[in-house]
């Protein structure tokens, strides 16, 4: 308690740090990975490569992806800092929205779509009032499962200069401070838990009334 | 009306459809039917431009549909295929509206059309506001008749509409269908690959295989001379009895000769009323003629007393039941005379199993 009172200015900083990388990251994957799983959904040999290369992405240990960062962008002088926490959050954040764009897509059904056309619909009202709606569920909880992840691994941008709550872990373990590292990874964990939470209220507000009856 | 003149359709290398040629008349029931595969789909298909043809040419009411915006010419055709293809994000209201509301009817209009086709298919008003998840089967086929009637097409495309559906129901919507039909009088290619359902509701049959035309013939006509051992084979055995099907049970419905009373007469002035006109059998009707009950007389097996009987769920048939299948409704309920009703219920006469032997023993 003590400590809380002590920090927490810090702890509110750090906090709106955190949320301010994640969203500054995720707009940014949003602009490539919707449109991408928009463009790959009728091409199911490109959408395998994509897919493929956006699952190497997620498999690189996140410690090693914010390391690539700080090379690859020190000659431009942005080595430390915000731009290499965002950057690398956004590549995480490729695989699930642009999946789910492409799954949430292709599971509109076939018979649907052929109902839609044959009673003279364009393919642009097909998209627009067919194609959307009924896969804007499947595309959101894409985007909270990128979101839900982004809050975990921005723990790491503390490494890069960036701040975020990942400050109390890393500060905690240099200094063997046990309470400093509970209280970091704590924070981590509600955050994610109270985001997963929100979005899922906004994953049910999107979703079609008439998709959500139960029989 | 839909001229199909020398059509063919290729998939790579194989042949669809195969030099065919097809001239569908205005306001007909037209059945296209055959194995799986034999290009049925494709034939209709070709009709709203789902699928392009190679060669030849298909006229709509003389013009090369190649000349006709496909967008607009199946805005102008009603097409329903086997799963419906309802949208699940759709109330029913919006699902019958849509065609319409692409062609820009303004709200009032469309209102009206909706409700007027609610009414034509026999849904209460109510299930306007539901979603298809809501509705039963046999429902959401009644809603896809009603939406690709949204904006009054003159030709219908309906690719095995009722192939999902359970064989009971099948009989009931295929019932309601052709007195739909009978008001609406549309051009429609339908197709199935169940030949009883052909011989039931087609004006005309069209038998295809592989890719071409083998038989083009009303459906007594088919019966009497199949063109081929292929023909002969797709009827089946018990051709007779088949041409039972062909007969339906509005041509022999009786309009006299029975009681009917209404739901507020008590069951002493009904037993008054039969002993009277010496029947034995009364149907009760409310006051939209809707059939709700029958009571019946019979002889009390203690005493030769009189006793009158109710049953609230009477055995009927409906009026665009083909006679063979009042025949066994009869025979598996055991009454030699039934109620005919019409697909609202409303009790249009009776039908007796004497007049069916009479006309089996022709």
């Amino acid at each position: 308690m003590e400590f809380l009172g002590y920090y927490q200015g810090i702890i509110l900083k750090e906090l709106l740090r955190h949320l301010e990388i994640i969203a500054i990251s995720i707009p940014i994957s949003l602009i490539v990975s919707v449109p991408l799983g928009f463009y790959i959904s009728p091409r199911p040999k490109l959408a395998k490569f994509v897919i493929y290369i956006t699952s190497i992405l997620m498999t690189i240990p996140s410690l090693a992806l914010f390391g690539f960062m700080v090379i690859l962008l020190a000659p431009f002088n942005l080595g430390l800092g915000m731009v290499p926490a965002i950057i690398a959050i956004a590549l995480y954040s490729l695989l699930p929205i642009t999946r789910n764009t492409y799954i949430g897509l292709n599971q509109v059904p076939q018979g649907m779509i052929e109902a839609a056309k044959g009673m003279g619909m364009s393919s642009k009202q097909i998209l627009w009032k067919i194609k959307i709606p009924l896969s804007i569920p499947v595309i959101m909880a894409g985007i909270r499962n990128a979101i839900v992840l982004g809050v975990s691994v921005a723990t790491f941008a503390s490494l890069v200069a960036a701040g975020g709550l990942g400050f109390f872990i890393f500060a905690g373990i240099g200094r063997s401070n046990l309470k400093m590292v509970l209280v970091g990874a704590i924070l981590v964990s509600a955050l994610g838990i109270g985001v997963n939470y929100f979005l899922l209220t906004v994953e049910d507000w999107v979703t079609p009334k008439g998709l959500k009856i139960k029989r | 009306m839909i001229e199909l003149i020398n059509v063919t359709k290729r998939f790579g290398e194989k042949v669809a459809v195969n030099n065919l040629s097809l001239n569908i008349e205005k306001g007909k029931l037209t059945m296209l039917i055959g194995p799986s595969g034999c290009g049925k789909t494709t034939t209709m298909r070709m009709i709203n431009r789902l699928t392009q043809y190679n060669k030849g040419d298909i006229k709509l009411n003389g013009v090369s549909i190649n000349k006709i915006d496909p967008v607009k010419l199946r805005r102008s055709i009603g097409y329903v295929i086997q799963e419906i293809g309802l949208f699940p994000h759709f109330t029913v209201y919006d699902n019958i509206a849509t065609v319409p509301r692409l062609l820009k009817w303004d709200e009032k209009k469309i209102k009206k059309r909706v409700e007027e086709l609610l009414d034509i298919v026999t849904l209460d008003i109510n299930f306007a506001y539901k979603y298809p998840l809501q509705l039963s089967g046999g429902e959401r086929q009644r809603v896809g008749l009603a939406r690709c009637l949204g904006a009054d097409p003159e030709v219908l495309l309906m690719d095995e509409p009722f192939g999902a559906i359970d064989p009971i129901n099948r009989l009931k919507l295929q019932d309601s269908f052709l007195e739909i039909q009978e008001e609406i009088k549309k051009t429609i290619v339908f197709v199935t690959h169940d030949i009883n359902e052909a011989i039931k509701l087609g004006d005309k049959i069209a038998i295809i295989k592989d890719g071409s035309l083998v038989q083009y013939d009303d459906p007594a006509e088919i019966l009497a001379n199949p063109a081929n051992k292929f023909v002969e084979k797709l009827l089946g055995q018990e051709r007779s009895i088949k041409a039972l099907s062909l007969k339906k049970t509005k041509d022999f419905i009786l309009k006299d000769n029975f009681v009917t009373v209404s739901d507020e007469e008590t069951e002493r002035e009904i037993t008054k009323k039969l002993q009277e006109k010496k029947a034995n059998i009364a149907f009760v009707l409310d006051k939209d003629n809707k059939l709700i009950g029958r009571y019946w007389l019979e002889k009390s097996k203690k005493n030769e007393q009189v006793e009158i009987n109710f049953d609230d769920s009477p055995v009927f048939a409906e009026r665009n039941n083909t006679l063979s299948e009042t025949l066994s409704t009869m025979l598996g309920s055991g009454e030699k005379l039934l109620p005919v009703v019409n697909r609202k219920k409303i009790f249009v006469g009776i039908i007796k199993l004497n007049n069916i032997f009479e006309e089996v023993n022709k």
